[in-house]
Formats: C-alpha cells, structure tokens, sequence
C-alpha cells in the first residue's frame, strides 16, 4: 500500500511539474485533488480537534445542566445565523453573528499586537544599541526611517502646493531604500527555500525511477 | 427603520464583548480599582468563555465553508459547467478522505500506516512540495520581468541585495566577503526593514483595534 502511495505521489509530482510546461489538465487535475484532499482534512481536523470535544463537553456531557447545553450551543447558533448572510432578506440577522466574532477578534489582536509585537520589538531595537552601538543606531535609524516612509502627512506650502517637510522627505527617501533591500532579501530566502524543496522533489523523483 | 434597529444590537454585541474580551487580557491583579472591578463581575473567566466560543464559532464556519465548497461543485456536475470533471475530482479526493477516515474509525479499514495517513504523507504532502517547488521558477521569472520592463535605482538596488543574499548562500571557498556583506545586510538593514513593517502592521492593528471598539468602524453592519 505504501508504494503505491509513493507511486502516487511520483505521479502527481510530474503533473505539478508539467506546469512549466504551460498550463494544462494534469497540473489541474493535480491542483483539484490537492484541493480536494486538504478539505478532507481540514474538515476531519476540525471535527475531531475543535467541535467534537467541544460538544462532548458540553451538550453531550452526561453531567451537563441545562445552562451547559445552552453554552455549547452558542457557537452552532452563530453559524446557523452566519449562513443567513446569504439571504437577502435575513442578512443582517448574520451581522451579530458577524459582530460577536469582530469584537472578541479586535480585541485578542489589540492585545496580541501591543504585547506581541510592538512592546518586545521597540524594547529589543532600543536594547540593539548596548550590544553594538554602530549597528544598534543603524538599526534604530532604519526602522525610524521605515515608520516615516509610511506615513502620508504634508502642509501647503506658500506657493499653494502640497509637500512634506524636507526631513520627512530625506527620512522616507532612507526608509524607502531599507525596505527595498529588506524586500530584496526577503525574495532571495523565498527563492533559497524553494529552490531547496525543488532539489528534494527533484531528488525524489530520481529515487523512484531509479528503483530506490 | 428595522434594519436600522438591527444595526445598534450588532454594534452593541461587537463593543460591548470586544471591551470585556479586552479587560479580562489586559487587567492583571495590580491595578487596584480596576482589579478589583475584573474580579468583582468575573471578567476573566467570562473572557475565557468567550475565547472558547469564538474559537469554536470558526471551526463551524470552517465547516460551513468546506460544505459551500461542495455545493458549489456539485452544482457545477449537475449543470455540466466548463470544468466540471475537474469538480468530480475535487468531490472524489474530499469524499473519498472523510469516508476512508469514517471507516478506519469504525475499524472497518486497519493496516498500518493507514491509508489516510499514506494519502496525507505521500500524496497531499508530495503536490504540497511540488507546489513550492514549482515557486522557484515563478520567482525568477517574476525577478526577470520586473527589472526587463522597469529599470530603475531602486530595481537596481533589489537586484544588488537580492544577488548578494543568492550567492553568500553558494557553498564556495572565496565569498568569505559577500558573505560578511550579507550578514550585516540581514543584521541592520534586513532586520531594520522588517522590524518598520512589524511596527507598522502592529500600529495599523492597534489604531483599526481602537477604532471597532470605539464604534467608529462598523465594518460588521454591511
């Protein structure tokens, strides 16, 4: 079972490689049952991983009260009420659904990103200068400079035209380049990383057909 | 008048969760009234409850949507729309996993490995990396075309970094130079670049974050 599963997958290899090719019904066929397969499994993973323990625990617990059961079905009431966003005359009933999910989410993201992202990443910028001091004000000039490539404030002049400050413009001009080299950098790791899973593939590929 | 009374509920349910989800993460056991607040009306464990539900509310919808999936394919066989045999296959792969998997529970099908695991590890995750691997050749040729139809300082500068971080990778004696280069690109300018664009994502985050709670972005009501 397990060759022909190899097989298989020496197969399907070949159609997604046929794209280079050109795009053609293998590579499709291929792409359908990758698609095909992952809703399976996304499917399966989320009854067995998320929903069925949850309604165990819950609706089905043989300890559970009444208020257990309303509980669990809280969320199935909020999908039952997310599919009315597809009527026309009912949509709006999915808009609290809609809303319950925003509110909880903005909330979980406000936290996260004050004390995922911006707190340890301002500490370990401002913290960059004691390691090396050359490097740690380069580094702090750059993200500066980033930030200030983004923002989009300008006064009237007295000529009546709409320009940004000189500094403002020098700083976004220096951030402009950080993010074009940082870009450049980011496009030769995802070319290494793929380059790196073209050679396994192409290597399995070679293992099969040489009997290994 | 009625939609517009349907939309103050929405409104209602989106702050009102949204600021007690926030209270019950950020207010810790040292910040005296408003400690004393949290604890008092059972914050945090209302705010696990709601985690939870939220949680789950997503996997139905992830249900929801792989069940549209389905039914939107299965629409295309019955109206034998352009395309619809590659709709058969897409309903063949997604049925044949959830019955293979309903078998083996039911210990219908055995062996081991079990064919779901054969059909995840040899095939899924062959066309997964096929997939990534066929990348390579859309990014070089993206590379190419971008710097053919505009040739500018900044194209010229992407290429410089771009060749640098390439060729440091190269496992050659004699680049010992291109690759200190590129450790002190990835060290400064790299880790600058993506850190600006963290803070700003997270900034951009904060201020749409305070925006929905505040009732000034009700994106929920269309």
């Amino acid at each position: 079972m397990e060759q022909i599963g190899l097989w298989a997958g020496f197969i399907l290899t070949l159609m997604i490689f046929s794209y280079i090719l050109g795009d053609n019904v293998l590579y499709r066929l291929a792409v359908y049952i990758f698609a095909g397969l992952s809703a399976g499994y996304i499917a399966i993973v989320t009854w067995d991983s998320v929903l069925r323990p949850w309604i165990n625990g819950t609706i089905l617990s043989p300890g559970a009260g009444i208020g257990g059961i309303i509980l669990g079905a809280i969320p199935l009431v909020i999908g039952a009420l997310l599919l009315l966003k597809f009527s026309p005359r009912f949509g709006r009933l999915g808009n609290i659904a809609l809303a319950f999910i925003i509110g909880v989410g903005t909330a979980v993201a406000l936290v996260g990103a004050i004390t995922g992202t911006l707190l340890p990443l301002v500490s370990s910028t401002g913290s960059s200068i004691a390691v090396n001091r050359v490097n740690g004000i380069l580094l702090v000039i750059g993200v500066v400079c980033t930030l200030v490539y983004f923002q989009y404030l300008a006064r009237r002049t007295s000529s009546g035209k709409i320009q940004r400050g000189l500094h403002v413009r020098a700083m976004g001009f220096v951030g402009q380049g950080v993010i074009v080299v940082t870009l450049g950098a980011v496009y030769a790791a995802a070319i290494l990383t793929s380059l790196t899973i073209f050679s396994e593939r192409v290597s399995f590929l070679l293992t099969r057909i040489s009997g290994g | 008048m009625g939609r517009r009374l349907l939309t103050i509920p929405a409104a209602a349910i989106a702050i009102g969760f949204g600021l007690i989800t926030l209270a019950g993460l950020v207010v810790g056991n040292d910040l005296g009234f408003l400690s004393t607040l949290v604890s008092l009306f059972g914050v945090r464990p209302m705010t696990d409850i709601l985690l939870q539900l939220v949680v789950i509310t997503v996997a139905v919808t992830v249900l929801i949507g792989i069940a549209n999936l389905i039914t939107v394919h299965f629409g295309r066989i019955r109206q034998r729309k352009g395309g619809w045999g590659y709709s058969v296959v897409l309903m063949i792969s997604t049925l044949a996993v959830i019955i293979l998997t309903i078998l083996e529970r039911a210990n219908i099908l055995s062996g081991s490995p079990s064919i779901t695991t054969i059909l995840l590890e040899n095939v899924q995750v062959s066309i997964e990396s096929a997939l990534a691997g066929l990348l390579l050749f859309s990014l070089v040729y993206g590379a190419f075309r971008t710097l053919r139809n505009r040739f500018t300082g900044w194209g010229v500068l992407f290429t410089l970094a771009l060749l640098i971080v390439l060729i440091a990778a190269l496992p050659l004696p004699g680049f010992q130079l291109i690759s200190n280069v590129r450790d002190w690109l990835m060290d400064v300018p790299v880790s600058a670049g993506a850190r600006g664009i963290l803070l700003g994502i997270a900034l951009a985050t904060v201020v749409a974050g305070v925006r929905v709670l505040t009732g000034q972005d009700r994106s929920y009501r269309e």
